[in-house]
């Protein structure tokens, strides 16, 4: 059990870009949205059954036809002389039902995602995620950008609308990606990959929603479509982040007048730069995220 | 420790053309650990093997039920006389592909099973005086052509909905299918207000149907008696509580209860039938 090659294309200089669910499905819908634009060709996957439960079985005439699990696709595309290789899983394979996948199913996925990165001559990978951010959803997210090698970080400085850790309030540079969506980049550098995880900004209410957040989505993409010298038309991504952004709205309107007036002002929020500080200062950011989490946590309580 | 392989092997059981009964324990109505404990009982069976818990289930202490300490289990029986092999165990919580093809591995190589029986108990609003049909789902065409002199609905059409899952039942099924070992799931429904106790008549249900199936010869005399018993307890309850008689009686007109009506209905059968009349 492993990896099953329908067949395996000759590829130039390829890159791999990677991604899995997660908050917002932020990542996923980047790396498929860009995958489905580019028209990029199925070529192999990981077989399931080792990672996951079973996700749909289908009886007929009571024979048991087949039982569908979580599929975990490989798919290439040729862009003059730099060819990509997309992964996608449409599930993390998680051992108590969690979202994230962790312990040695995740490390083992990682693995062989990387198997036929080594196999490929890929020399980069590519991951996406979400960061949960303290921003409003009428503002552009930026892409926060974490890369598993000192020797990339000035190429992301170059990246447009994206920052480093080290750029967020209060971080000093530090912080964690949860999943697979992290994992990668680090077993990447266990293995001699160069990776970078691109991360697009979600508001931190909208976090335990079960919605997804195109608006990042297209943050990302916009990044990752410039660093593989692509042009691509974001026309469905704004069509679906119009439909998610009125569901947004219509939730927003449910919190209470007190904590929208605080999260109005997020409206306002200037970017960090160190000697200009934003009209909210970091203790009222802090304020913000308890008040916030306060009232989440009694939603919760109450069903 | 299983060090990788979670299989521990007493003794090389005497089979050679069996087939393989699995009960879960804790299925509604304790249906799967009665049938094979009723089995096991009936036919002699031997333990030889178990699969050890540590890779499926968290290692975290106990559980405790009916103020006894429980831990999981998975344990096979041989019935060499009968070429039958029971298997008792508790779901799986992770690493479920790997449980199964344990269960595999040990039919396939110690007891050269050539035919699979998985029991299921559904949860039924229908009434305990309703027919008990029993459901058939199969992994191949020869299976199920093999089953057309059973009383069986063998016909079942079935998707998995919204925001639900397979059976550990249809996985294993299709693990067996990879290995081209015909199998069936037979399900019998058990009333929602006996889930939580114990249902003799779905018991006896599944049972005859393995009997025949199987040519176990067995005498059924104990369980009908229980049979009788329960359904004795039953009538003294809807002829005590005009309440439960209503409730009853509206099931067996296939009309639904509320919500809140379903929940007294169990709550007095069970009290009923746990403390005697």
């Amino acid at each position: 059990m492993g990896i099953r090659l329908y067949q395996e294309p000759q590829l130039e200089n390829p890159i791999l870009v990677a991604s899995w669910p997660g908050i917002g499905n932020i990542g996923i819908i980047a790396v498929d949205t860009l995958r489905q634009i580019l028209e990029a060709e199925e070529f192999g996957e990981i077989e399931p059954w080792e990672f996951f439960y079973p996700k749909k079985v289908l009886i007929r005439k009571g024979v048991l036809e087949y039982l569908e699990f979580p599929t975990s696709k490989f798919y290439f595309k040729r862009i003059r002389g730099r060819d990509v290789i997309f992964f996608v899983g449409q599930e993390q394979p998680t051992e108590r039902g969690g979202m994230y996948a962790e312990g040695r199913k995740a490390y083992r996925m990682a693995d062989l995602v990387l198997d036929v990165a080594e196999k490929f001559g890929c020399h980069r990978i590519y991951t996406s995620g979400a960061a949960v951010a303290l921003i409003h959803h009428t503002t552009k997210p930026r892409v926060w950008a974490v890369p598993n090698g000192q020797s990339l970080i000035s190429e992301m400085k170059a990246y447009q609308n994206t920052v480093l850790m080290s750029d967020i309030e209060g971080r000093g540079g530090h912080g964690n990606i949860t999943g697979l969506n992290g994992l990668l980049l680090g077993v990447a550098k266990k293995r001699g990959f160069e990776a970078i995880c691109l991360m697009g900004e979600i508001p931190v209410y909208l976090r335990g929603l079960p919605l997804s957040y195109p608006k990042a989505s297209k943050s990302v993409l916009e990044v990752l479509s410039h660093s593989l010298k692509v042009e691509v038309n974001l026309d469905t991504l704004d069509e679906l982040d119009r439909r998610v952004e009125q569901r947004i709205e219509e939730f927003y309107q449910q919190i209470p007048l007190e904590i929208r007036g605080q999260l109005d002002r997020l409206k306002h929020r200037a970017y960090a730069q160190p000697a200009e500080p934003g009209p909210i200062t970091e203790e009222e950011g802090k304020k913000i995220v308890e008040d916030v989490e306060k009232f989440f946590n009694k939603r919760g309580e109450s069903g | 420790m299983t060090q990788g392989n979670p299989i521990s092997l007493y003794q090389e059981p005497d089979l050679h053309q069996s087939s393989l009964v699995l009960g879960w324990r804790e299925d509604a109505g304790d249906l799967g650990r009665r049938v094979t404990d009723y089995l096991n009982l009936k036919l002699e069976g031997q333990e030889f093997a178990e699969i050890e818990p540590e890779d499926f289930f968290p290692m975290g202490g106990v559980a405790i039920k009916d103020n006894v300490a429980r831990f999981p289990e998975s344990k096979f029986y041989a019935c060499p006389e009968h070429e039958l092999v029971i298997l008792q165990t508790d779901s799986p919580l992770v690493e479920w592909c790997k449980f199964l093809n344990s269960v595999l591995d040990v039919a396939e190589h110690h007891c050269r099973v050539r035919e699979l029986y998985v029991l299921g108990a559904m949860i039924s609003f229908g009434a305990h005086t309703s027919p008990r049909q029993l459901l058939a789902v199969v992994n191949s065409a020869e299976m199920k052509n093999g089953l057309s002199q059973y009383d069986l609905n063998r016909d079942m059409d079935y998707q998995t909905q919204p925001g639900e899952r397979p059976t550990l039942n249809s996985f294993l099924l299709w693990l067996a299918r990879e290995r081209n070992i015909p199998g069936v799931s037979v399900w019998v429904p058990i009333p929602f207000y006996l889930a939580a106790t114990e249902d003799p008549q779905a018991q006896r249900r599944i049972l005859s149907f393995l009997n025949e199936r199987l040519g176990l010869r067995i005498d059924f005399g104990d369980l009908d008696q229980e049979i009788r018993k329960q359904n004795e307890q039953l009538a003294r309850a809807r002829s005590r509580f005009p309440q439960i008689d209503d409730y009853i009686n509206r099931l067996e007109s296939n009309l639904m209860l509320s919500e809140e009506e379903n929940g007294e209905l169990v709550k007095k059968i069970e009290d009923f039938l746990r403390e005697g009349d």
